[in-house]
């Protein structure tokens, strides 16, 4: 086994799950888009009913599951505090991870050409992505102060290697007889595979680096209401930061199924 | 194993790497006097993991059993689940929308509620990381037990196998290498994971101790714990990647 294919193994899931388009079908791609949302819609709103109609009818307390009512109405209490959050994560998320997949391309072509080069920095490398991310955030936040930049390099921090990696598997996959433009474009598959790992893994960097005393975020949202165990909203939280993971990694997939037109890898 | 160098080249040249980042970081660190706080130097850092050993080892064998606790659970889970689905068809249209909406909510969200639920202790550190690898590892053997070839299972169906005998004899033979891989994936994961549910509250382990340290900006204490929680990830990363080796010989 390669030092390559270890790192995947270091930083990946294995098998990845494919993305939306991997069941094929007759029918045309908007007719499928619009039938896709239809059936996603319909299964949120089946979710909604159920959970709401469970907590009421069961009677279960809101330290297990709070009803959705009761979640919305945390968030209708502070709506600023959530609006606020959502749009500090969601940037440093986004910082971190364009700079983060733009650094660890750039890294991966820069080991492909200089291989003494990779093999004397790439295990360091790997050793980086087994230190925990909160004593790396520490030291960021101290060097940093505790700003939208320094959680935007936390993220970046999770964010670079993962594309670095799979960028190199994927510039090593492509037939080295074909053009330095040709390649790129074989490359790209495997490059969307590292920005798919890279939306989430920066979502995390940017919870996790609000946690070190920020004032806004959906990190601190979520370690205040820890502290105080207010379920309700902490379930608001967790939820806007679902939709955020969902959001950001269904944003990568759709740009995927733009660009890599001609199949993507799994 | 064909007859090779005791040490590669390449492993040359990633010692080498290593061994010139000690040596810079050293010289960086003495040469510009940094203060601690910005960064240490190494020696100090040696110095430190030798004066804390005690503390330190008992801190990441509070860590480690958490980890290999919850990857134990979550392996057990996500292997479980693989194969419900793979003899029950009918549970995957429910099941598999589930799990990939829940893998895409990110573990640092939803670690504020586990605790809570579950308490400071390592309880709630062997949920979390069982429920992380549980994901990893099911998606993994999914995709193994999917991969086997369309034609094998019919011959093997023409022969009166049942789902059961196709599942032992056919479908797992050719998902363990998946497997194994999902399972080497979760080790430094599920470290990392533990540790940072320690920082959210804990009674012991290298979170906390990481977490104490950057309380008390004793930053020698940070790195040393860093050294020891990366040397812990790689032993567990090493030790599976090895059982891998000699379980799955024919790879």
């Amino acid at each position: 086994m390669s030092i390559v294919d270890e790192a995947r193994s270091l930083t990946q899931d294995a098998a990845p799950v494919p993305p939306a388009a991997w069941r094929p079908s007759g029918r045309s791609g908007s007719a499928r888009a619009l039938i896709k949302t239809i059936r996603v819609a319909v299964a949120l709103i089946v979710v909604a009913a159920v959970w709401e109609g469970m907590v009421r009818g069961f009677h279960i307390k809101p330290a297990y599951l709070p009803s959705l009512s009761a979640i919305a109405g945390a968030v209708a209490i502070a709506p600023q505090a959530y609006a606020a959050g959502f749009i500090r994560t969601l940037t440093e998320t986004l910082i971190g991870m364009v700079a983060g997949s733009a650094f660890g391309i750039a890294i991966a072509i820069v080991f492909f050409r200089a291989r003494v080069l990779r093999e004397m920095v790439f295990p360091i490398f790997i050793v980086s992505q087994t230190i925990p991310v909160i004593a790396f955030g520490a030291l960021i936040v101290l060097w940093f102060g505790n700003t939208l930049f320094s959680k935007a390099i936390i993220a970046f921090y999770l964010t670079f290697f993962p594309v670095t990696v799979n960028t190199l598997l994927g510039l090593e996959s492509v037939d080295p007889r074909q053009e330095a433009l040709l390649r790129s474009f074989g490359a790209l598959p495997q490059i969307f595979v590292a920005l798919r790992l890279a939306a989430s893994l920066s979502l995390i960097g940017a919870i996790v680096g609000e946690w070190f005393g920020d004032t806004t975020g959906m990190g601190v949202l979520l370690l205040q209401h820890m502290f105080n165990e207010n379920f309700e909203g902490l379930w608001a939280a967790l939820i806007g930061s679902a939709i955020l993971g969902t959001g950001l990694y269904g944003f990568v997939g759709a740009l995927e199924r733009r660009i890599v037109f001609w199949g993507a890898a799994s | 194993m064909n007859a090779r160098p005791l040490v590669s080249r390449a492993a040359q040249r990633g010692i080498l790497g290593f061994a010139l980042l000690l040596v810079i970081w050293e010289g960086t660190s003495r040469f510009f006097a940094l203060p601690t706080y910005v960064l240490p130097t190494v020696t100090g850092i040696v110095q430190a993991l030798v004066d804390g050993r005690g503390a330190l080892a008992h801190a990441a064998l509070y860590t480690v059993g958490e980890a290999v606790a919850g990857f134990i659970v979550g392996a057990a889970i996500g292997v479980a689940l693989a194969i419900a689905i793979t003899l029950l068809p009918w549970l995957r249209a429910g099941l598999l929308p589930v799990a990939t909406a829940i893998n895409s909510v990110p573990v640092a969200a939803y670690s504020p509620l586990v605790l809570l639920w579950f308490g400071v202790g390592p309880s709630s550190k062997i949920v979390l990381v069982a429920m992380v690898v549980s994901f990893t590892v099911f998606l993994s053997a999914l995709a193994g037990f999917d991969r086997v070839d369309r034609r094998s299972i019919d011959l093997l169906r023409s022969f009166g196998a049942g789902r059961l005998v196709i599942l032992w004899r056919l479908r797992l033979p050719t998902a363990l290498p998946l497997i194994a891989a999902g399972l080497r994936v979760s080790t430094v994961r599920s470290v990392i994971i533990a540790i940072v549910a320690e920082m959210l509250g804990a009674d012991g382990g290298l979170g906390w101790l990481i977490y104490q340290a950057v309380v008390q900006i004793d930053f020698v204490q940070v790195w040393s714990a860093i050294f020891v929680a990366s040397a812990a990830s790689l032993i567990f990363f090493a030790l599976i990647g090895f059982a891998e080796r000699r379980v799955i010989f024919w790879r």
